[in-house]
C-alpha cells in the first residue's frame, strides 16, 4: 500500500504538488488521473524517493523507500520512458538493475521475455523505438518482483495492441494481490484500466473514488428534444419540475428521461422532430472537472483584422 | 519483436526469506557492470595506454641521442612516463563520463530507483573509477617504460626499476590517474554536463595550471605548486621538468586533499539536489 499525507513539492514559487494525501491499496488498479502538469510525475518521483518533499511524508507499506533494504523488490517503477544509456544493451541494463538489489541473473531473462524483448536483448538500446523502450522500462519495473508497481504514464509510445498488453498487465498484477499504481492523462485509458481513481489537478486531489462512481457523477446526460413549439412544451417540462434550456427550436431536459418527455408531448398533441438521450463523454467529465486546474491550456486564436 | 499473450501469468522470481541488503557491495558490483557495458570505457582505457604508452617510446626514441650529449639540460627522468601528461585527458574523460552520462541520458533515476542512497551510489562509483584507472594508469606507465627504456639504455641513459623514483612514478602514474578520474567525477557531479566538465578540468589542468605561474611574486609561484594537475602529477615522472613544483609526495597529498575536498562539496550537492 502506498500511502501520501499532506505531501507537497515546491520547485521556487510554483507547487507543483500541493498537500496531497492519498492511499493506493493492494488488490486492484489505481488510476492517477490529470492533466498534464498536474503534479502526478513528481508525486511518483517522490514515491520513489528521487524527489524529496517540501513537506508531507509518503511511504511504501509503511515505510519510506529509501529504508528498503533491496529498494527494487519493494517498489517497481516506470517513471520514465528513457532512463537508459543508449549504448548499453536491454540485457546489460537489467543485469546491472538486478546486480544492485541482489536479484539473480536468471530474473533477467525471464523479465525479457515477459514483455516481449527476448529477440532484441542484445541490442543497444539507443536503437530501441518508444514502444521497445517503454517495455524494457516495464521489464526492470518487475524485475525484483515487487508487491507494489508504479506505472507512470505506461501506454505513451505503444501500438494498440501494446497498449492492450499493459492494460491486462496492470490488472493481472492487481489480481495477484499487488498494489498498482497507474498514472495517465486520458480518461478512456483510465475508464478500461483503473478500478479506483486518483484524479489531481493543479497538485491538489480533485477526486478519490471508485472508476464507476466518477463516471456516474460526473458523466452527466441529458435529453435533447426539438420541437416547433418549444415554448409550450418547456412550460409543460418545468411545471413537472424538470431542467431545461432552450436553444432556438432544442430543448435540453435533465430532470426527465426520454419516455417522461416523450408522453408529456403526446399527452400535449405537440409534434417532436426529435428525442434523445445524450450522454456527455467521461472525457468531458474529465474537462469538466479539470477545466480550471489545466495549467497549460490552448486558447483559440483571436482573429485580428 | 513479438508481444507475450495477454492472458500469460506473471512468472514471479523466488523469493527469499530474508531479502538481502541493497549495500556497497551490490552497488559496486553494478557500477562495474556499468562501467563494462558501454563502449566508451573500453575506448577512453584504450585510448589512455596507446597515448600514454606510445607518446612515452616515441619521445624517448627522438630525445635519446640529444639527451645522451647532455647539452639539453632536461632531466632523462622526466621523459620515462612522458606520455602520461597526455594521457591524462582519457582519466579526465572517464570520470566525467561516470556521472554526467547519467545525468544527460535520464540513468540517474534508474541508480537512484534501485540505490536510493546517494553516499552509497557515490562510493560504489568512486571505488570502481579509482580502481580502474589505478591498473589502467600504473599498465600505461609500465609500457612507456618498457618501450621508451630501451631507446634510452642504447645510450647508457637507461633506468631500471630498482633506480631511485621509477617505481615510484610507476605506482604513482596509477594513483594519479585514480585521484584525477575522482577529480572530473565530483566536478561532474556538481555541473552534470559533460561538455561542461572536461572543459573546466581541462583548462584547470592544462591551462590554467601553467599560466597562474605569471602572476607576481610568491602568488604565481605558490598558485603553480597547488594546482591540482601541478600537485598531483608531479608523482607520475621519475624527475620534473619544472624545479618549483612541490615534491611528489607532498605534492600528491595537496593533490589528494584537494580531490577529498571537490568529493565532499559533490557529495553533499548530490544529496541535496533532486535527481
Amino acid at each position: 500500500m502506498i500511502v501520501a499525507s499532506g505531501l507537497t513539492k515546491r520547485y521556487g514559487d510554483r507547487v507543483a504538488v500541493d498537500a496531497v494525501s492519498f492511499a493506493v491499496r493492494p488488490g486492484r488498479v489505481t488510476g492517477f488521473l490529470g492533466p498534464n502538469g498536474a503534479g502526478k510525475s513528481t508525486t511518483m518521483r517522490m514515491v520513489v524517493g528521487l524527489d524529496r518533499p517540501t513537506a508531507g511524508t509518503v511511504t511504501v507499506d509503511g515505510a519510506r523507500y529509501a529504508d528498503a533494504p533491496a529498494p527494487l523488490r519493494a517498489v517497481g517503477a516506470l517513471l520514465e520512458a528513457r532512463a537508459l544509456h543508449p549504448g548499453r544493451t536491454a540485457r546489460a541494463h537489467l543485469r546491472w538493475l538486478a546486480a544492485s538489489n541482489g536479484i539473480p541473473a536468471a530474473r533477467v531473462e525471464e523479465v525479457l521475455g515477459l514483455v516481449g524483448l527476448e529477440a532484441v536483448a542484445g541490442q543497444r538500446v539507443g536503437r530501441f523505438s518508444l514502444g521497445m523502450g517503454q517495455r524494457l522500462g516495464i521489464a526492470a519495473a518487475l524485475l525484483g518482483d515487487p508487491p507494489v508497481v508504479v506505472l507512470d504514464e505506461p501506454v505513451n509510445g505503444l501500438d494498440p495492441e501494446g497498449i492492450r498488453w499493459v492494460r491486462s498487465l496492470a490488472r493481472d498484477l492487481a489480481a495477484e494481490g499487488r498494489t498498482v499504481l497507474v498514472s495517465s492523462h486520458l480518461m478512456a485509458e483510465m475508464a478500461l484500466t483503473a478500478d479506483h481513481l486518483v484524479v489531481v489537478g493543479r497538485g491538489r486531489v480533485l477526486a478519490d473514488c471508485p472508476t464507476a462512481d466518477f463516471i456516474a457523477a460526473h458523466a452527466a446526460s441529458f435529453v435533447r428534444v426539438r420541437t416547433p413549439e418549444p415554448g409550450v412544451l418547456a412550460g409543460l417540462l418545468r411545471a413537472r419540475g424538470a431542467d431545461v434550456t432552450r436553444d432556438g427550436d432544442e430543448l435540453r431536459v435533465q430532470g426527465a428521461d426520454t419516455v417522461a418527455v416523450g408522453e408529456l408531448a403526446a399527452g400535449a398533441g405537440l409534434v417532436l422532430h426529435e428525442l434523445g438521450l445524450v450522454r456527455s463523454s467521461l472525457e468531458d467529465a474529465f474537462m469538466t472537472l479539470t477545466a480550471g486546474d489545466v495549467e497549460y491550456a490552448a486558447r483559440p486564436a483571436e482573429v485580428t483584422r | 519483436m513479438t508481444a507475450p499473450t495477454p492472458t500469460a501469468p506473471v512468472p514471479t522470481a523466488p523469493r527469499t526469506a530474508a531479502a538481502p541488503r541493497a549495500g556497497l557491495g551490490r552497488a559496486v558490483h553494478a557500477e562495474w557492470l556499468k562501467l563494462w557495458s558501454v563502449r566508451s570505457t573500453g575506448w577512453s582505457l584504450a585510448a589512455m595506454v596507446v597515448v600514454g604508452a606510445g607518446l612515452t617510446t616515441l619521445i624517448c626514441a627522438l630525445v635519446a641521442d640529444e639527451l645522451s650529449t647532455g647539452e639539453t639540460g632536461e632531466p632523462v627522468g622526466a621523459f620515462v612516463t612522458w606520455g602520461l601528461l597526455f594521457a591524462q585527458v582519457t582519466a579526465v574523460v572517464l570520470g566525467a563520463l561516470t556521472v554526467t552520462s547519467e545525468y544527460g541520458t535520464g540513468m540517474i533515476r534508474a541508480t537512484l530507483s534501485a540505490t536510493p542512497r546517494r553516499g552509497t551510489v557515490l562510493a560504489a562509483k568512486s571505488v570502481v573509477l579509482a580502481g580502474t584507472l589505478f591498473v589502467t594508469g600504473v599498465v600505461t606507465a609500465v609500457l612507456g617504460w618498457l618501450g621508451g627504456n630501451p631507446f634510452l639504455d642504447a645510450e647508457g641513459l637507461g633506468l631500471s626499476l630498482g633506480d631511485d623514483g621509477l617505481l615510484r612514478a610507476l605506482v604513482g602514474s596509477g594513483l594519479y590517474m585514480a585521484g584525477l578520474g575522482l577529480f572530473a567525477m565530483a566536478v561532474g557531479l556538481l555541473l552534470r554536463s559533460t561538455a561542461a566538465t572536461v572543459s573546466v578540468v581541462l583548462a584547470l589542468v592544462f591551462v590554467v595550471g601553467n599560466l597562474v605561474v605569471l602572476l607576481p611574486g610568491a602568488w604565481g609561484e605558490w598558485l603553480t605548486k597547488l594546482m591540482p594537475g601541478n600537485a598531483g602529477g608531479r608523482i607520475t615522472a621519475v624527475e620534473s621538468f619544472n624545479p618549483l613544483l612541490l615534491g611528489p609526495w607532498t605534492g600528491f597529498a595537496v593533490f589528494a586533499a584537494e580531490v577529498a575536498v571537490l568529493l565532499g562539496l559533490a557529495a553533499v550537492a548530490f544529496a541535496r539536489r533532486d535527481a
